[in-house]
């Protein structure tokens, strides 16, 4: 029984009538299918492997420098909750004080909005050059890539440069990121070489030297920095107290952005506030820690609205909702607003590894892109119905979260409102074997039980390679073989392979210690 | 069409908190406040969960920990005391023309031969004139020793941020009462309306197979000048 043509289980989660958002939030094809695909690309799985365990370790390193990590981490969720629940108030203060200091804003309800807002601010302040388009200068962004911006500009006769070196070789290899903090990590230096010689007009001969390929972008970028009317960034932070935004960065293309051009245009999500400019002594710990494992990143930039005589004298700020009330109206999984876009919940991710970015069809990948498009999106029609299940589960992404978002949680939490939501009550194989696991999954001593049989299951299969199943599962082995049952759990397997990556000895992740 | 739009989203927030009516939000006065009106303050908050507020290191260690850290990110460090001019002669000596903010100390860059340009409000430089520029000498707000960082806040001897941004070679006094020990304790001395810039080492880049490549945009040189008094 159907009303309005929503399934009749819709109308028990009290909010779900709160608009989505759109733009590259939506997965087209289904996780499964197109992860199949990229697990036969040996060297995106390389590449890939090989940053996330070179980040990863980074990270361990400087994080154990830190002896209150646990309570700055602490801080941080507890800040970021402060935030979503007062998000009304905030929100107003922040407007009062960014706009006190000659700032403007312009809210957005959705992507289209934001984009309309945008286009109509570069066509009053841009110029037409002499091809007869305008040009804008981009830091990366992961809020304008979420909305689709560049692709929108680009039909409004406006040409968006990306200024982040990896943003750059994706935007000039006509490719897609495929990791939010380097987003180009699935090419190699020959390609980048290759891309750069096709594209660059004066770049002439290049090696493969990443200090040669460096020099190319920055001869590159030049004159743009220097000459372009009008730049566009994203906002890591905004300071509800003192109407500050902030953009943390490496090469200085970010502070060439905000600094140089007439006009700043920022699109930030509503969801990124921090209520204090002294919360910043949490969060600036935390992200670049958590990011790319530096104790701090070379280069930060603060601004609060226009500072008379310093940077841009025409400051544009874009309040962006596009689906995140959606996200706030639900309670279990609201926190994933809190998210700081550090990718360490992607560096070590199991699934992630093996797949990469792409395959999660979003502007947001790994772990934290599994909930956050859907509950940007809603999963009722099956818009990102598969991304929940794109996870062993092992609950690695929650350890290392800086603002604790327990996303295991809400991933079993959003595998059982698609399995509400869109497989019929007469269970399929599929939903039996869905909402099975979600039980199993849900919960920690659960796990630990079927995982103790995992060993006597070993011995009744003989160990033996398993080539095809029946039923649902008939469509994973055509394509497989499902590996022999192991001896010890995914996660114990996890647990000792990370134990002596880092040479700790053998300590496991289960206080059991199962051997 | 704007004005509708941030009713309509304030009114969806309300809806997703579960609260009713909602409404118009003013607050008065934010910058005298520390949170927003109806928010409870922040002692009363979890945010403050017993991190650290206040480092360790004094005296010398503390300045032998920024070396360090800056050292580890690529940073060249000098140390002076009293006058720093010679140090900063003989680092900018190859240069033939470099730019200074208004208010840095005149005798600073006294032992430089070459040009020496004042960017000043009102006589500001163009970027293609800061772009000739072979150095910029500027001193400091605030360092942390722990992070490596260095802050700039616009002041008169610091400079508009273009300054320290387009020439390729950045010289930076740090004054040893200016350092501090973590993260908190610089914050707590910076004044948010300020336009900030935390440097920590010169421009760089991983995008490239993860391999670390020193300048990008910003300057590929940096000097830092520790200075005693
Ligand atoms: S979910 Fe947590 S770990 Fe993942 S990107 Fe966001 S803040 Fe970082």
């Amino acid at each position: 029984m159907t009303f309005l043509g929503m399934p009749l289980l819709r109308s028990k989660h009290a909010h779900s009538d709160l608009p989505g958002g759109q733009g590259n939030i939506v997965e087209t094809e289904a996780f499964p299918e197109v992860s199949h695909e990229h697990l036969s690309n040996q060297q995106l799985r390389n590449n890939i492997g090989h940053a996330t365990s070179t980040i990863r370790s980074k990270r361990a390193e400087v994080v154990s420098e830190l002896d209150d990590w646990e309570k700055l981490r602490n801080a941080g969720e507890a800040t970021k909750n402060e935030v979503m629940a007062n998000l009304p108030e905030y929100l107003a203060q922040f407007e009062e004080a960014f706009t006190a200091t000659g700032g403007i804003i312009h809210w957005a309800r959705d992507a289209d909005e934001a984009n309309a807002i945008v286009t109509e601010l570069i066509e009053d302040n841009a110029p037409v050059l002499e091809t007869g388009r305008r040009e804008v200068i981009k830091v990366k962004s992961m809020a304008t890539q979420e909305i689709g911006l560049n692709e929108h500009l680009e039909t409004q006769g406006i040409d968006a440069f990306e200024t982040d070196l990896a943003e750059l070789i994706v935007q000039l290899g006509e490719d897609k990121p495929s990791h939010i903090l380097v987003p180009a990590i699935h090419r190699n230096r020959d390609e980048i070489r290759d891309i750069f010689m096709k594209t660059m007009p004066d770049a002439g001969q290049l090696t493969n030297e990443p200090a040669v390929l460096a020099e190319a972008a920055r001869k590159h970028l030049r004159h743009k920095f220097l000459t372009t009317k009008v730049a566009i960034s994203g906002a890591n932070f905004g300071i509800a107290e003192t109407g500050t935004l902030g953009v943390v960065e490496s090469e200085g293309n970010g502070r060439m952005c905000l600094t140089l051009p007439e006009t700043l245009i920022t699109v930030m999500g509503i969801e990124k506030l921090l209520p204090r400019f002294a919360d910043l002594e949490v969060f600036l710990q935390l992200l670049p820690r958590s990011s790319t494992g530096e104790r701090m990143n070379p280069y930060t930039s603060f601004w609060t609205g226009r500072t008379e005589g310093d940077g841009p004298q025409n400051v544009h700020l874009v309040l962006l909702d596009n689906g995140r009330t959606r996200a706030l109206a639900d309670e279990h999984g609201r926190t994933a607003l809190n998210c700081i876009r550090c990718s360490a919940c992607m560096n070590v991710c199991p699934v992630y590894e093996r797949t990469g970015g792409h395959a999660y069809g979003s502007t947001y990948p790994g772990p934290i892109g599994a909930i956050l498009s859907p509950l940007l999106t809603g999963v009722e029609d099956e818009a990102n119905g598969t991304l929940p299940y794109a996870s062993s589960l092992c609950g690695a992404c929650y350890d290392v979260c800086p603002v604790k978002i327990n996303i295991p949680e809400i991933l079993v939490h959003l595998r059982a409102e698609d399995v509400e939501a869109n497989h019929s009550p007469v269970s399929t194989q599929l939903d039996a074997a869905l909402t099975g696991a979600s039980w199993m999954m849900g919960d920690g001593k659960r796990m630990t039980a079927v995982e103790k049989g995992l060993p006597l299951a070993h011995k009744a299969t003989r160990g033996k390679q398993i080539d095809a199943l029946p039923g649902i599962a008939g469509a994973w082995t055509s394509s497989r073989d499902i590996p022999a049952l192991p001896e010890k759990s995914f996660r114990q397997q996890w647990a000792d392979e990370e134990a002596q990556r880092s040479g700790t000895g053998a300590q496991t992740g289960d206080e059991e210690g199962q051997r | 069409m704007t004005d509708t739009a941030r009713e309509e989203i304030l009114a969806r927030i309300n809806e997703a908190l579960g609260r009713r009516g909602g409404g118009e939000y003013v607050s008065s006065n934010p910058r005298s406040t520390t949170s927003a009106p109806g928010v409870a303050g922040p002692e009363a908050t979890a945010a403050d969960a017993g991190y650290h507020h206040e480092g360790t290191h004094t005296g010398e260690d503390l300045v032998e920990l920024l070396i360090d850290r800056l050292v580890d990110y690529k940073a060249n460090v000098h140390r002076a005391s009293g006058d720093p001019a010679g140090t900063i002669a003989e680092l900018i000596s190859d240069h033939s023309s470099i730019v200074v903010p208004r208010g840095l100390e005149s005798a600073w860059p006294a032992g430089f031969s070459g040009e020496v340009n004042v960017d000043a409000p009102g006589e500001e430089l163009s970027v293609d004139e800061l772009d000739a520029q072979g150095a910029v000498v500027t001193a400091s707000a605030v360092a942390i020793a722990q992070t490596g960082t260095i802050v700039l806040d616009g002041s008169a001897e610091c400079g508009r941020r273009a300054i320290t941004l387009v020439p390729d070679h950045h010289v930076c006094v740090v004054r040893v009462r200016d350092i501090v020990d973590i993260v908190p304790e610089g914050i707590a001395r910076l004044d948010a309306n300020a336009a900030l810039t935390f440097i920590s080492g010169p421009s760089a880049t991983s995008d490239i197979e993860l391999s670390r490549v020193e300048g990008v945009h910003g300057p590929r040189t940096l000097d830092v000048v520790i200075l005693s008094e």
